[in-house]
């Protein structure tokens, strides 16, 4: 008769002598005990920390650069979800922000996350400070790269002049991209002139379409016929329409 | 230098069981902790002669040659910038060596069967265990000392202090939690990952569990309430080890002592608990 003995290599649990069982069960209801004694976590809001040095994040990249402004950009992304508590983008420290959008965009400038986070996210909080803070903050990105930078600038321009209502900043950025941003789209380039239209200035708009028709800029049979016909309208009218009626 | 390194280890073991052997006789009425001693006298002896002391000075020195560079590239909170990277790499550097140590001394003493030689005579199994728990945590005192001086120049002295301590007992569940694993699993690889996913999920236990009772979105959902289960029971079974060994302690404000004393009976509770389990598992081994 064979025997099954030795097929295993554990004893039975009747090896064990009895007070180490005892030991154990003691220790596990001590361990439950103890953690049933303990309080509960609580959640608590941390404020954003002062951003790392680039250079310094260079460092410690293990040459990633790109990968650490990656990871740089996401923990900020993941910041206002703290661990059991949801910070509102507003209670930030927005030159904190700023300084964490810098190191990320100085680490891979080739990146247009940290100033879509600017304009689209962080620049939708319902403080105006803050939303010209992130303003200024791509405009001045803009201004080191125009040609790779100009749509985040071009939403800032929307945004200062139908939500800050400030015309003199949304012309200020429109300019910016019109005079920098040689490869920017039509659409982005000719803001300018339907600002300074909107704003009542009838003869620099007038000035800025003729010299953009002239120039032969547009190649667009279309947009070219759109645009004369918007210079004839201002010339036969000799004020302000309601372009943006037409616009949208 | 590894080939007389391993002979004396071979050479080691059979003079652990000889020690034993010659010294029972005479001292186990009067004495009966003596294999306990014994075994935890010559554990701590092999822990010196692999060299884990030196191994520790010479991690310390790339620590804080690295912490140095990072206080250099700082521009400003520079002494900060460095307590708070070689605190960091210092904690989990030690957790690493004493762990992987623990798993690899008694790795070889299975296979190079000193455990039958020193379990034919008549020592306790129970003595077994606690004498090598004796030796690795005097080996995990020593690591956790020398890798806690620089702190005590660089650190508040109350903070350094009350840091060394805590990496004292976190060190001592370490080498429990890994000699727990070795005897249970009795292979290397399974054992290391155990601890390496027992160690990382004690240290953010806490936010798992705040996010699993605050969530953002899909509180009412079946999967959500079934994680809020697991990990409230998770919880209930392992130590909450981020709040122990805080470099928060060392560059901000120092804690009260009390929070020492919390860590110390957590600490106690823990290793007890893991102390059975390793010794249930050692008793039910056949050999």
């Amino acid at each position: 008769m064979p025997t099954f003995a030795g097929l295993t290599d554990e004893r039975t649990l009747r090896a064990v002598p009895p007070a180490v069982s005892i030991m154990l069960a003691l220790a596990l209801s001590l361990q439950l005990l103890w953690h049933g004694l303990q309080p509960a976590p609580a959640a608590r809001a941390e404020s954003l920390p002062p951003a790392p040095d680039a250079s310094s994040l260079r460092a410690v990249s293990f040459g990633e650069p790109i990968t650490a402004a990656q990871m740089l950009v996401l923990y900020l992304q993941a910041f206002d979800n703290q661990p059991g508590i949801s910070i509102p983008f507003l209670d930030l420290d927005y030159d904190r922000v700023t300084e964490w959008l810098a190191a990320a965009l100085q680490l891979d400038p080739r990146s247009g996350y940290p100033l879509m986070m600017a304009s689209q996210l962080y620049g939708q909080v319902p403080d105006a400070r803050k939303q010209r803070a992130m303003c200024e903050f791509v405009h001045a990105q803009f201004l080191a790269a125009p040609d790779d930078r100009w749509r985040w600038l071009a939403h800032c321009a929307i945004m200062a002049k139908h939500r800050l209502k400030d015309q003199a900043l949304a012309l200020r950025y429109a300019t910016d991209i019109t005079q920098n941003a040689s490869k920017a789209s039509g659409w982005a380039r000719q803001m300018r002139i339907f600002i300074l239209e909107d704003m009542g200035e009838t003869e620099s708009a007038k000035v800025l379409l003729g010299g953009l028709l002239a120039t032969g800029e547009i190649t667009d049979p279309s947009e070219s016929n759109f645009l004369t016909e918007r210079l004839q309208a201002l010339e036969l009218t000799g004020k302000s329409s309601t372009p943006s009626e037409s616009r949208h | 230098m590894l080939i007389p390194a391993a002979g004396c280890m071979s050479v080691f073991s059979g003079l652990l069981g000889i020690a034993i052997g010659y010294t029972l006789p005479s001292v186990e009425k009067s004495v009966p902790l003596v294999h306990i001693t014994t075994i935890g006298k010559y554990t701590a002896i092999e822990a010196v002669r692999t060299r884990v002391p030196l191994m520790a000075l010479l991690v310390l020195a790339v620590l804080l040659g690295a912490s140095f560079f990072i206080r250099e590239l700082a521009v400003t909170e520079a002494t900060r910038f460095q307590i708070g990277f070689y605190a960091t790499a210092a904690r989990l550097c030690a957790v690493f060596m004493i762990s992987l140590y623990v798993l690899a001394s008694i790795t070889r003493e299975f296979n190079d069967k000193g455990l039958d030689v020193l379990l034919a005579l008549d020592v306790p199994r129970s003595h077994y265990i606690c004498g090598k728990l004796a030796g690795f945590m005097l080996t995990a005192l020593a690591v956790a000392v020398i890798f806690s001086l620089p702190l005590w120049v660089l650190a508040p002295g109350a903070a350094a202090w009350l840091w060394t301590a805590s990496l004292v007992v976190e060190l001592a569940l370490i080498v429990a939690l890994s000699l727990f694993c070795i005897v249970t699993f009795n292979q290397l690889l399974p054992a290391a990952g155990f601890v390496a996913a027992f160690y990382l999920l004690a240290r953010s236990l806490t936010a798992m569990r705040l996010m699993s009772a605050h969530p953002v979105a899909g509180q009412d959902t079946l999967s959500h309430q079934v994680t809020g289960i697991l990990v409230e029971g998770l919880a209930y079974l392992m130590p909450a080890l981020d709040r122990w060994t805080e470099t928060a302690w060392l560059v901000n404000t120092t804690p009260e002592a009390g929070i020492l004393l919390v860590i110390v009976l957590q600490g106690m509770v823990y290793l007890t608990l893991l102390t059975a389990a390793t010794l249930f598992d050692f008793h039910r081994r056949s050999l």
